[in-house]
C-alpha cells in the first residue's frame, strides 16, 4: 500500500489530473503487481522495492545531455522541459498534441489496460504530471531524425510519458534515450500509434549509473501496412524491466524487433514482449539477446498471440543468450499462443559460452584470450547495434560505456 | 628417394616427442623435420595420432608433452601459447573446423590477420582495407562474399568449412601450414580449389604438412616425403611412391611393425 500512500501524499495532490486520478484509483484495488504472475515472478523482490523506495520527483534540475548532437538537423527533445513544439516545414510537421487530444488518447489506452499486465503504465500515469508528458503528432516525409530524452535525477523516483502519433504515409527515425542517474528510479511509458502506411525506425537506448532503476513500458499500435522497427539496448541498471506490447490492430503490418540487455555485477534486467496479431498477414521478426556477467540476472520472455483471425501470420522469435560467468543467470522463455491454423511461426532459444575448443580455434589464428572474448562480444552487439538509428560517433561513446568494467 | 641438399635451417623440428592427455599416452616418440620449400604428407590409420600431433604443434592446452621438443625456426616452442605460435607463422588447418556462433566471420578473419601482421611489423588493416584484401583471397577459394557476414563456420557445409580454412591460411601467410585432412569430404572441384590454394602459398620459404588418407590430393600436390604413422610414432618415411604403395597394401602391415618394436 505504501506506493499509493506515497503518490497520495505527494505535495502536488491538489493539481492531480483526471488521468492521474483514474490510474491511482485503479492502482488502489491492487497496489502492486502479482508476484506469482508470469510477468513478475522472476523479478527480484528486493530490487523492485529499491525501485519504489525513492521519493517522487516532479521537477528536474537542469539536465545536460551527455553526448553530442547527431547532426545539425536532428531534433532533440527532453521530456520534462517545457516546450511549445510546432515545427511546420514544407514536407513535414511535428506538433504537440493538445491537452484534449492527449487526454482522449490516454483514456482510450487505459480502457484496454489489464491491471497486472499494464501495472507499469498505471504507475507511470498516476505519477506523471502534465509537464512530464510529451505528446507529438508527426506528419509528412523527409523528416529529420528525432531524439527524445528521459532522465531520472538522483535519489528520486521520476515518471516520464511519451505519446507519439505517426500519421498516414509518414516515416521517421526516432531515438529514445532513457538515462538514470546514480540512485534513481525512472518510470517511462511510451505510447506509439502508427497509422496506415507509416513506418518508424525506433531506437531505445537505456542506461543507468550506479544503482539506478528503470521501469520502461512501450505500447505500440500498428495500423494496416505500417512497419515498426525496434532496436533496443538496456544496460547498467540495478533493476530494469523493459515491457513491450505491440498490437497489429488489423494485421497486414510488419514488425521487426532486435533487443538486447547486458547485465553485470548483481544487476537484474528483463525484457518482456507481447506481440498481438489481430488480423491476417502479419509479419514479425524478433531477436532478443541477453548477455550476463558476474552474478547478474537477465530475463527474456516473449509471447506471440495469433488468434483465429490472424491467418497467414509469419512470425519468428529467437532468443540468444551468452553467459560470461558461472554465477550469472539467464532465464529465457519464448512463448507461442497460436489458434489460427494457416500460420508460419518459429521460435527458439540458445544459451552459450565460448568453450575450450572454440577458444583454441581462435587462438590458433593468433587471437589472444581477451581478444577472443572481445570479438565475441562485439560480434554479439553488432547485429543489434546496426539496427538502432544512431550515428557512429555516438556509438563510440556507448562502446566506451559498454566496455567499462 | 634422393636426399636433397639442405642449404637452409629447418622450419620445424619435432624431436622424439612423447605426449599424453589425462595420463593416456598418445604420441610415443615422433620425430619429423621440415625444411623450407618442402611438402610432407603424413598418413596412417584412424586413431594413430595424426591430429594429436598437429594439435600439439599448434599448442593445444589439453595435451602434455612428457618428453621431446618442438622447434620452430630453431627456437624451442614447447611452452609458447597457441596464439604466439600462430602469430609467428604456424598454421593448423583443422580436420573438423570449429563453429563459433555469434562471432562474425569477417571480424574473426580481420582480427586474426591483424594479429599476424602485427607480428610481422606490417600495418594493421581497418575494415575497409581488409575488405579489399579479403576479396582477393575469396577469389582464390571461390567463396562467396556472403560467407563473411555469417558466424564463423556456422552452418557451413563440410566443404565450405574446409575452404574457409584455406582462406584463413591464405590471409595469414604462414611459414608452416599443417593441413589436417583438408581434402576429406571435398567434391572434385573443391579439391582442385583447395589444392591450388595450397600451391599458392607454397614457396621456397614455406613448409607444408598434409595429413591425408587419400592419394587424390597427393596427385594434385606431389609431396617430397610421405610418412606413415602408427600408434603414436612415425614408422616409415619414403617418397611420393610410398603413398601409392599404401593405397595398394593398406595399413595392416603397420600393426605387425608396432608389435615388433
Ligand atoms: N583429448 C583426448 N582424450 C582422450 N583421447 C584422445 C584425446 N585426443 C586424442 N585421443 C585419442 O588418441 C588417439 C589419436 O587420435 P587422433 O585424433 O590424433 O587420431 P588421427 O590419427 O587423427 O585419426 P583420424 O585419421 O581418424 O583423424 C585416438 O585413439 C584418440 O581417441
Ligand atoms: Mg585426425
Amino acid at each position: 500500500m505504501e506506493i499509493i500512500e506515497k503518490i497520495k501524499n505527494n505535495k502536488l495532490i491538489d493539481n492531480q489530473t483526471e488521468i492521474q486520478k483514474i490510474c491511482l484509483h485503479k492502482l488502489q484495488s491492487s497496489p502492486l503487481p502479482n508476484p506469482k504472475s508470469e510477468l513478475w515472478r522472476l523479478s527480484n523482490k528486493s530490487k523492485f522495492s529499491d525501485f519504489l523506495d525513492y521519493s517522487i520527483n516532479e521537477k528536474d534540475p537542469k539536465f545536460d545531455i551527455p553526448y553530442p548532437k547527431n547532426s545539425q538537423s536532428t531534433i532533440r527533445l527532453i521530456i520534462g522541459e517545457s516546450y511549445q513544439i510546432k515545427i511546420i516545414e514544407e514536407n513535414y510537421s511535428i506538433q504537440q498534441l493538445s491537452e484534449d487530444e492527449l487526454d482522449k488518447h490516454i483514456k482510450e489506452q487505459i480502457s484496454y489496460f489489464d491491471q497486472n499486465e499494464n501495472w507499469s503504465d498505471l504507475l507511470n500515469l498516476s505519477l506523471s504530471c502534465t509537464k512530464n508528458i510529451l505528446g507529438l503528432k508527426i506528419n509528412g516525409s523527409k523528416i529529420p531524425p528525432i531524439e527524445i530524452f528521459s532522465h531520472a535525477s538522483s535519489n528520486s523516483l521520476n515518471a516520464k510519458t511519451l505519446v507519439i502519433f505517426l500519421e498516414k504515409n509518414c516515416d521517421i527515425d526516432l531515438l529514445q534515450v532513457n538515462l538514470g542517474e546514480e540512485n534513481s528510479s525512472l518510470s517511462q511509458s511510451t505510447f506509439f500509434c502508427l497509422e496506415e502506411n507509416s513506418s518508424v525506425n525506433h531506437g531505445v537506448v537505456s542506461y543507468g549509473e550506479n544503482r539506478s532503476n528503470l521501469l520502461n513500458s512501450l505500447n505500440v499500435i500498428q495500423q494496416k501496412n505500417s512497419e515498426y522497427n525496434l532496436g533496443s539496448l538496456h544496460f547498467k541498471f540495478n533493476f530494469a524491466r523493459f515491457e513491450i506490447r505491440i498490437k497489429q490492430s488489423a494485421g497486414n503490418a510488419k514488425t521487426n524487433i532486435k533487443s538486447m540487455q547486458i547485465t553485470k555485477k548483481d544487476e537484474q534486467i528483463s525484457t518482456y514482449t507481447k506481440i498481438d496479431f489481430n488480423g491476417p498477414n502479419g509479419f514479425l521478426d524478433q531477436l532478443n539477446k541477453s548477455l550476463a556477467d558476474d552474478k547478474s540476472h537477465a530475463i527474456f520472455e516473449g509471447s506471440i498471440i495469433v488468434p483465429k483471425i490472424a491467418q497467414k501470420t509469419d512470425a519468428s522469435q529467437l532468443s540468444r543468450n551468452l553467459l560470461l560467468s558461472n554465477l550469472a543467470q539467464i532465464d529465457t522463455k519464448p512463448q507461442l499462443e497460436i489458434i489460427a491454423d494457416d500460420v508460419k511461426c518459429k521460435h527458439g532459444a540458445t544459451i552459450s559460452q565460448l568453450n575450450e575448443e572454440e577458444l583454441f580455434y581462435m587462438r590458433t589464428r593468433g587471437i589472444t584470450l581477451p581478444e577472443a572474448s572481445k570479438l565475441q562480444l562485439s560480434s554479439y552487439f553488432q547485429e543489434i547495434i546496426s539496427f538502432i538509428p544512431v550515428s557512429k560517433d555516438r556509438w563510440d561513446l556507448l562502446d566506451k560505456l559498454l566496455n567499462e568494467k | 628417394m634422393a636426399s636433397k641438399m639442405k642449404e637452409s635451417d629447418p622450419i620445424l623440428e619435432v624431436e622424439n616427442l612423447f605426449a599424453s592427455t589425462d595420463n593416456l599416452p598418445i604420441l610415443k616418440g615422433v620425430s619429423l623435420t621440415v625444411y623450407p620449400g618442402e611438402i610432407h604428407a603424413i598418413m596412417g590409420r584412424n586413431g594413430c595420432g595424426k591430429s594429436t600431433l598437429s594439435k600439439i604443434i599448434a599448442g593445444h592446452p589439453s595435451y602434455n608433452i612428457t618428453n621431446g621438443d618442438i622447434k620452430f625456426s630453431g627456437a624451442n616452442i614447447n611452452s609458447l601459447e597457441p596464439e604466439e605460435r600462430a602469430q609467428s607463422g604456424i598454421f593448423l588447418g583443422f580436420q573438423y573446423p570449429i563453429e563459433i556462433p555469434g562471432v562474425s566471420n569477417l571480424e574473426f578473419l580481420r582480427v586474426s590477420t591483424n594479429a599476424r601482421r602485427k607480428f610481422l611489423n606490417k600495418e594493421e588493416l581497418d575494415t575497409f582495407d581488409f575488405e579489399e584484401l579479403v576479396k582477393e583471397k575469396l577469389e582464390l577459394v571461390k567463396m562467396d562474399h556472403a560467407f563473411l557476414t555469417r558466424s564463423v563456420n556456422q552452418g557451413f557445409s563440410g566443404g565450405e568449412k574446409k575452404r574457409n580454412e584455406i582462406l584463413q591460411m591464405a590471409l595469414l601467410e604462414p611459414k608452416i601450414a599443417i593441413l589436417d585432412e583438408t581434402d576429406s569430404g571435398l567434391d572434385i572441384d573443391a579439391l582442385r580449389i583447395v589444392a591450388s590454394g595450397i600451391k599458392k602459398i607454397s614457396n621456397a620459404q614455406t613448409g607444408i604438412i598434409l595429413i591425408t588418407h587419400y592419394q587424390r590430393l597427393l596427385d594434385e600436390i606431389e609431396p617430397n616425403y610421405v610418412h606413415v604413422m602408427a600408434d603414436g610414432q612415425i614408422i616409415k618415411t619414403g617418397g611420393s611412391d610410398l603413398a601409392l604403395e599404401l593405397e595398394k597394401k593398406g595399413y595392416e602391415w603397420t600393426d605387425n611393425f608396432v608389435k615388433e618394436t
